[in-house]
Formats: C-alpha cells, structure tokens, sequence
C-alpha cells in the first residue's frame, strides 16, 4: 500500500492547493480513489497525485535562514520620508 | 516549521495563542493519543453510518431516493476514507489495525449507529435528527480544530453533510405533507430516535476535558445539546409531531430569563451500553461490517497482486 498526496486546481486563476492524502495499491487505483473522495462535485478539474515518498522534504533549519533578511524587503518609508523632506523643501 | 514544546504548559499557551498543530511536529503525547481516539471514533461513526445507509438503497422509494441514498453512502465512505488516512498518519494505529479493531468491537463508533431502523420514516429520523446531531457536533470541532489535517478534510465533511441535512429535511417534509399513515409511520420512527440523537451529545463534559483545553472541540457537549434542544422541539411540534418526553416543558426562566425548552433528566445508561457494544442492535451491525470487510478481502488481495510497481 502506498500513500499518495493530492493536489487539485480549481478552474480559473487559482493555483494547485493539497487537497488531502489516500492510500492506495498503485498510482491507477489512486486516480479513482481521488477522484471519488477529493473531487465529486467539480470541485477541480486538474489533478496531481504525488507518491509521498518521492517528495524532497525541506529542512525547516534551512527555510528558517530567510526569516531576519530586512534588506530583501523595502516598506517604502525611506522613500516616504525623503519625499515628505522634499516636498517640504520645495514649498 | 517543525515545532515542539518543552512541556504542557508550553503547549497550552501554544493554543492558547491560536497556534495550530501539523503533524510533524513533536506534539505531546497526551495530545496525540487524545486526539487520534477522537478521529478514530469519527473515521469508525462515518463507516458505519455509511453502511447503514447502504442497507436502504434498495429499499428507497424511487429512482431519485435510490440515488440520493448511493451518493450520500458514497459520500460517508469517503469520510471514512479521509478520516482514517488523517488518523493513520498520527502513527498510533494503522488503517488495518483501526478497521480490525472496528470490527472485532474493541473500538467506538456514535451511539445511533447501535440501534435498528425499522422503517422507512426511521432511515429520514436518521437523515434528519441524528444527522443534525451529528453535524452540529462536527461543526463545533470545526469552529476551531487545532489539528491541522483533521481541520482541513473536516472543512469537505461539514460542506457535504450541510446538503445531506437538506435531503434529510426534504424527506421529513415529504412525510409530514403526506397521509395519515405516513405521519404515524414518522411519529412511530420520532419516539424511538428522540432520546437516542440527543444522547448523541454525550453527557455534560469535564470542565477539564483536555479536548476543550486544546480547542479540538469548542464547546462542551451540554451547550451544543442545549441548541439542538432549543432548535428540534418547536420545529418538530410545528409540523405537528409529538416529542417523547412527558416532563417536556417550557421554562420562562430559563437562559437568564429568555426561556428555554427543558427536557426530563436524560438516562444515560442506554449510551455507555452502546459504548461497551451492548446496544439493541450492536452485535447485528458490528458482525455485518466485520462480515463485509471479510467478503471484499480478495477485492484487496486482487489489487496488491497486480498493482504496478511505481
């Protein structure tokens, strides 16, 4: 028995979202299975099934090393108060 | 990322701070048991539930009945299937194990699915009374659920049990319109299914109840009764059905001066014999799904023998 991750997509601009997981004895059972239990009622008309042993786990360690980078990020208030300053200037 | 406390007290203010858990992280062991019983008895209620129904397929009035009937079976079966996969990926028991336990009754499933249906109008009791139960319990989990995966296929079941409540009500109204017959056939099926969709709550709960502590549920099991008290009794006496409770009252006083309906003191024992397996029709149901699962064991034999290897 395998274990399979599902990802849907709604018709329309929406991305792939993970819908669920199911088990099933191969990826052919696991389309039906999906279908029957994630997607009755039109709820996508795209489907991923993604064995879970073949996904390539992230360590959360190396995620959490772009947390505190403020210099990636630019809030606008430096420009604010430089156009406040100038504007100030001019008047 | 990947969280984990250092003690329970760690973990409350967790909660307590609308955090939610993922199953990678280092839950307390406490929490993980609690809550996988809980699912476990969800996946184990939605599988019976959906077996029940099965039995009236044929039985239902009419080609649109018989569908309707196939596609909430269908539907329930599939919760099941969610509900067992979310359980299982908790690393208590497996699928395997949580089905052979089911059917060899050393686990729970809700106590309406203890008792026999014997009409037609008993199946739309269920339909309509025990499903609202059922699904006003599910929503309270749902309001907060601090599970992540249970929240999330909760949030398909809650969709899907909303329109079932609908076809259970359709149903009901269907009666109520109709003969004098039907109308007794449904107060017959109301005398017997009243106390059981309102033991379905459980008794009052454990201010302690660790399950309220970590916003699995949230609200203790006599609030969301009270409601369901509160909503059934008028609605049921407006189509003219009686409820089975002589000591049904109206008190003026009651929620601080709003006034509530109050039934009698409720006995319990007919719930802890449903939880010990000793309810009318507990052997009958538990033996006819353990039976099920041994007739479709070579559908399962079948399908490992020739799977492709991926």
């Amino acid at each position: 028995m395998r274990t399979y991750e599902v990802f849907l997509k709604r018709p329309g601009k929406d991305e792939f979202r993970h819908a669920g997981s199911l088990q099933a004895v191969d990826s052919e059972m696991a389309k039906i299975l999906a279908r029957d239990s994630y997607c009755r009622r039109g709820e996508g008309d795209q489907m991923w099934l993604v064995d879970r042993t073949h996904i390539v786990e992230v360590d959360p360690d190396l995620l959490a090393t772009t947390v505190d980078l403020p210099h990636r990020n630019n809030d606008g208030s430096a420009v604010a108060a430089r156009r406040k300053r100038l504007r100030e200037q001019a008047s | 990322m990947t969280h984990s406390w250092t003690n329970l007290d760690d973990f409350q203010t967790y909660i307590d701070g609308g955090g939610i858990v993922e199953p990678n992280d280092r839950m307390p062991e406490e929490f993980r048991s609690e809550v996988f019983r809980f699912i476990e008895f969800h996946a184990n209620s939605e599988l019976m539930g959906g077996l029940t129904e099965r039995d009236w397929i044929p039985r239902a009035p009419g080609v649109r009945l018989k569908q309707i009937f196939l596609a909430k079976t269908q539907d329930e079966i599939g919760h099941a299937h969610l509900l067992y996969q979310v359980a299982a990926d908790m690393g208590v028991k497996s699928r395997t194990e949580m089905l052979e336990d089911l059917f060899e009754g050393r686990s729970r499933f809700h106590n309406v699915f203890h008792y026999k249906a014997v009409t037609w109008a008993d199946q739309i009791a269920i339909a309509y009374l025990v499903d609202a139960a059922a699904f006003a319990s599910q929503r309270a989990v749902f309001a907060e659920c601090t599970y992540g995966p249970y929240k999330r296929v909760l949030k398909r079941i809650v969709a899907e049990e909303g329109f079932h409540m609908r076809h259970g009500e359709e149903m009901l109204l269907r009666l109520t319109e109709g003969t004098d017959i039907q109308r007794t056939m449904f107060q017959e099926a109301l005398d017997r299914w009243w106390w059981p969709a309102v033991q379905l709550f459980g008794p009052d709960s454990d201010p302690d109840d660790p399950l309220l502590r970590w916003k699995i549920k949230s609200q203790p099991n006599e609030q969301l009764r009270h409601a369901y008290i509160q909503k059934y009794v008028p609605l049921l006496q407006s189509y003219g059905f009686t409820i089975p409770d002589p000591n049904l009252h109206f008190d003026e006083s009651a929620d601080d001066g709003k006034g509530a309906w109050v039934t009698s003191e409720i006995d319990w024992e007919p719930l802890i014999a449903t939880m010990r397996q000793g309810g009318p029709d507990s052997r009958r149901r538990i033996s006819n799904a353990a039976a099920n699962y041994a007739d479709t064991a070579w559908v399962r034999a079948a399908l490992e023998a020739t799977a492709v290897p991926a």
